[in-house]
């Protein structure tokens, strides 16, 4: 039985990318506003977000940089590169692609 | 994938690699600050600071795991990368093992050729010489003009004169080699011997391991009884004796005190075994040109030395002041006197085999590129999957690295092989520094950045064109892939390669043309049939000339008595042999002394019929030519053209001295044939002849060679000879025997051995741009198979279709001829000074090299003709 909450490989740098594209975050603020604008829906584990957000960052689409938080402590901010939006735009269509396709598969009526 | 984050990430991987710790701090402080947020989030909603925290780590799952996946994202990532592109390449290549083996095979041997070559000229060319800080040693010459000098040299009087008043070298010291006959420690063997001033390992900076070297002292006449001897003598034949100095050695029948051993390695100059102190003894009618060294002052230019030693030249005594505005001052680095002779072919080789290279390249990115069409599909699926086009690209790079990295490491192989098959062929001396020559950290260097080279030569262009493609068509299952780009490329492939082998070829054929006529060249006496023994008499033994003239009357009486002997005589100057000296001479008369110099051989009368020099007009000497006849020379046809152009020379009177006495004038009383003295390449040399029993210089008379010549097979001949020099005086070793038909091919040995190995690389250039072609046609044929199926099915006859792939060969091949014929006759100039009575754009041997190339390429298309002949109409068709 598979949990509903478990994210499709892959997916996770997705939201990632995109809750970036919006404004720099916090590795913290990025899980609290995942699943915020989720509806709780989506469980990220506070563990599981930061390998994700390094190799994201390897990978050049995200950048870090360490500022200040309201509270004044310092904090590793994320923000999305320029390819990283490219790279964003293209991963959402194929996105919308494969789960349009998905959902048309799933909406075909048995026989 | 844009370069900007190319360069950021390459960044990363910096970061990651080089400042890992910095990273963990940093890692650390975020995981703190998330664990923070967790635990403040837990005190709002009331918790305990306990529970709070207990709630936050589990929430977390561990700090120390999610650091350490942290970690992995960074690494692995890069690793993960190279990894997954290796092992995937390693799959496709090893399911296409025909291309597999073809691209590597080509890459051996064009990796392989390309680093034996730099192997050779790493060793000769680019590895400093031995001696500390060498880049401030010179070779120092003085030439007067007209004087033909065989190496960079200075007379004793000007190496004198240089140096008590340079200022500028911190040592001059100068130094010739001999061979000297070592006995009392084993067999008599000669050996080199090294002639040097004292200040001659001072200059070169290396101290003695064992002792010392020469003081002062040891140069001046007298006190020169004193050896140093090279590592390998010492161990050789003195048992690396612990207590040798002070031991007495004797050498050319003198006993001399070792006073000191050179370290291992050190044999300069020639190999030489052991060192002797040259003393200058300056002689009023003659004087010597050794060649001097130096070793600059720290902080002196070669160009202020020159200025300084023009300033010294106007002072130079003992040459009238009008005479000095020809002569030349040269300042060379050291290394000159080895590599002089070897540099220039080492870059012609050089630049062969990185045509040949350039080939091998050529053929592995035209295989790349047939594959890749093959390929069409896979590279559309993978990239509608999501690859990037750099990643498919990285994909396709990684193939072709792997591919050259292998065919590197056989190349490497290849050259373990070929260097010392290569040294072992070439003629002696053909090859200085040949112990400096090894495979080295230097040369595998070479090797990767040659394999780094090819891997992007070859791939990236078919990389970047497969790449390039629009896939949606591609993934339609009837769009056959069409490709009229790809079709050009390849053309250009096989022209270019065809246009190279072709220039390389014409340069060998060049070579073997001047070879061949170099061959051909008249030396102008007979080297058949005859025997040569050449032997030094030492000073110690034979000091006077009476005695010299005793043993030469002596071993040539002896000589004409063996058996099968036709003809015997003895000379000091043996044409084509290693020693060899000129000088002026004067003309009695009114006539101006022409300047031009002449050869003083000494000969026996029995020499013009043994050598088979002809005596043009006037006679040969004979036995009454004595000290107590009329003195009489013989000269060669130059000098008597010299003579008197008109009339006879016979009967003039000429002088060997500069300011000849009454008593040294000779009668000229026959001419003789020129001999090419030098090497068949050099003109002939100008000769004046005197019978030795009439030369009272014992500089003249210690130093010869005994011809022999034989009515048969000489060769045979040669232990009765050996046994005439033993009954005469068996403490006197040969220093060579032999004969002289080997003399006369270890004349042209160089050009020879420059020849064969061009037109190896030239073969090896034509073979692989042969296979290019053939594969080219091959693939193209595959490609049409469709379409001469179809002409075929429509009535065409097998001779039509054989026409249509051979037209395209044809015009290929063409193409190639054509402009390989320009780029050949635009660098072939480059060979010029190699080439003898050639051309470098000589028109026979342009047009057979097009011919040949024509027709091989002909033929390499011939193959995929005649199976394009055999295409199965409906299997062709069927295929759609």
């Amino acid at each position: 039985m598979s949990r509903p909450t478990d994210l499709v490989q892959g997916t996770l740098d997705l939201l990632i990318l995109k809750i970036l594209a919006l404004q720099p975050l916090h590795g913290f603020a990025i899980g609290q506003r995942l699943r915020q604008v989720s509806g709780n829906v989506l469980q990220v584990s506070d563990g599981s977000l930061y390998p994700a957000l390094h190799k994201l960052e390897h990978d050049g689409w995200i950048k870090a940089e360490w500022k200040p938080t309201e509270n004044n402590r310092r904090a590793k901010f994320y923000s999305l590169t320029r390819p990283g939006r490219r790279h964003l735009d293209k991963e959402a269509a194929n996105w919308d692609r494969l789960s349009a396709a998905i959902s048309h598969i799933v909406q075909i009526e048995e026989a | 994938m844009t370069v900007p984050r190319w360069c950021y990430r390459a960044s990363m991987w910096w970061r990651s690699l080089g400042q890992s710790a910095a990273l963990d701090r940093e890692l650390d402080e975020e995981l703190q600050f998330h664990l923070d947020q967790l635990v403040g989030a837990g005190l709002a909603r009331g918790l305990s600071p306990e529970a709070a925290r207990r709630e936050a780590l589990l929430a977390i799952g561990g700090i120390e795991q999610r650091k350490e996946e942290c970690r992995d994202a960074r690494r692995v990532r890069f690793i993960e990368d190279v990894l997954q592109d290796l092992s995937y390449s390693l799959r496709t290549l090893r399911r296409a093992p025909g291309f597999t083996t073809a691209s590597i095979l080509t890459l051996t041997l064009g990796i392989g050729t390309t680093v034996a070559m730099f192997t050779v000229i790493n060793g000769v060319l680019l590895r400093p010489m031995p001696f500390p800080e060498p880049d401030r040693l010179h070779l120092v010459s003085l030439s007067p003009p007209g004087v033909l000098m065989s190496q960079p040299g200075m007379s004793d009087r000007g190496y004198e004169w240089f140096r008590e008043h340079d200022r500028t070298f911190q040592h001059l010291a100068a130094f010739t080699t001999h061979g000297g006959n070592l006995t009392g420690a084993g067999d008599p063997a000669v050996i080199a011997v090294g002639h040097v001033t004292s200040e001659f390992f001072d200059a070169l900076g290396v101290p003695p391991a064992v002792g010392r070297t020469f003081m002062p002292d040891d140069g001046q006449e007298g006190r020169e009884q004193v050896v140093v001897l090279s590592d390998h003598l010492w161990r050789i034949r003195f048992g690396a004796d612990g207590a040798i100095v002070g031991k007495q050695v004797t050498l050319d029948g003198i006993g001399r005190t070792v006073v000191g051993v050179m370290p291992a390695g050190f044999d300069f100059p020639h190999l030489a075994a052991a060192w002797t102190p040259l003393v200058i003894r300056l002689d009023p009618g003659n004087s010597l040109l050794f060649p001097v060294l130096g070793r600059l002052k720290p902080d002196v230019t070669v160009g202020q030395a020159r200025a300084a030693f023009d300033a010294l030249l106007d002072a130079l005594p003992d040459a009238p002041p009008a005479d000095r505005s020809g002569w030349t001052i040269g300042i060379l680095p050291l290394e000159e006197l080895l590599v002089r002779d070897v540099r220039r072919p080492l870059h012609v080789f050089a630049g062969a085999v990185f045509i040949v290279l350039l080939i091998a390249c050529a053929n592995v990115a035209s295989l790349l590129l047939a594959r890749a069409a093959g390929r069409e599909r896979e590279i559309a699926v993978r990239a509608a999957l999501g690859a990037s086009r750099a990643r498919l690209v990285r994909q396709l790079l990684t193939e072709s690295a792997l591919l050259s990295a292998v065919g590197a490491a056989l190349g490497i192989l290849l050259a373990g092989w070929a260097v010392p098959l290569l040294l072992a062929l070439a003629p002696a001396g053909r090859i200085p520094r040949m112990e400096m020559i090894r495979l080295d950290g230097w040369v595998v260097a070479f090797a990767i950045g040659v394999a780094a080279a090819t891997a992007i030569l070859s791939g990236l262009a078919p990389a970047l064109r497969l790449t390039r493609r629009r896939f949606a068509g591609t993934l339609l299952p009837a769009g056959r892939p069409v490709i009229a780009g790809e079709e050009q490329v390849r053309a250009a492939l096989v022209v270019g390669q065809i246009a190279l082998a072709l220039a390389l070829l014409t340069g060998a054929g060049l070579m073997a043309q001047s070879f061949v006529r170099l061959r051909a060249v008249d030396p102008g006496f007979r080297p058949d049939n005859v025997v040569r023994l050449s032997i030094e008499l030492p000073e110690s033994v034979y000091a006077h000339p009476e005695q010299l003239h005793a043993f030469h009357q002596e071993m040539l009486a002896r000589l004409s008595h063996v058996p099968d002997v036709v003809a015997a005589g003895v000379v000091n100057w043996l044409p084509l042999g290693d020693l060899h000296l000129n000088g002026d001479f004067t003309i009695e008369g009114p006539a101006e002394t022409p300047r031009f110099n002449v050869d003083k051989p000494t000969v026996s009368p029995g020499y013009f019929r043994a050598m088979g020099i002809r005596v043009l007009r006037g006679r040969a000497f004979d036995e009454q030519d004595t000290a107590s006849g009329l003195p009489v020379a013989i000269v060669s046809r130059t000098v008597a053209k010299t003579l008197d152009p008109a009339a006879d020379a016979i009967g003039r009177r000429v002088s060997l001295k500069t300011r000849p006495g009454p008593q040294d004038w000779l009668t000229v009383v026959g001419v003789v044939d020129d001999v090419k003295q030098l090497g068949p390449s050099q003109a002939s040399h100008p000769a004046i002849y005197q019978p030795y029993l009439q030369v009272q210089q014992r500089f003249f008379l210690g130093h010869v060679s005994y011809v022999i010549r034989t009515a048969s097979e000489p060769l045979s001949a040669i232990p009765a000879i050996r046994n005439v020099l033993r009954a005469v005086d068996s403490n006197q070793p040969a220093t060579s025997i032999g004969l002289m038909k080997d003399v006369v091919n270890a004349a042209t040995a160089d050009p020879g051995f420059d020849a064969k190995l061009l037109s190896t690389f030239a073969l090896l250039a034509v073979i692989l741009a042969l296979v290019g072609t053939y594969g080219v046609i091959a693939y193209s044929v595959v490609q049409r198979s469709h379409e001469i199926g179809l002409r075929m099915a429509l009535g065409a006859r097998a001779p039509s279709v054989l026409w249509l792939v051979i037209r395209r060969t044809l015009m290929l091949g063409a193409a190639g001829v054509v402009i390989g014929t320009l780029v050949a006759w635009l660098a072939t100039r480059l060979l010029a000074s190699f080439l003898f009575e050639t051309t470098p754009t000589d028109p026979a041997t342009f047009a057979a090299v097009a011919l040949i190339v024509l027709i091989a390429a002909l033929l390499a298309g011939l193959i995929p003709a005649r199976r394009a002949t055999r295409i199965d109409a409906l299997v062709a068709l069927r295929h759609e």
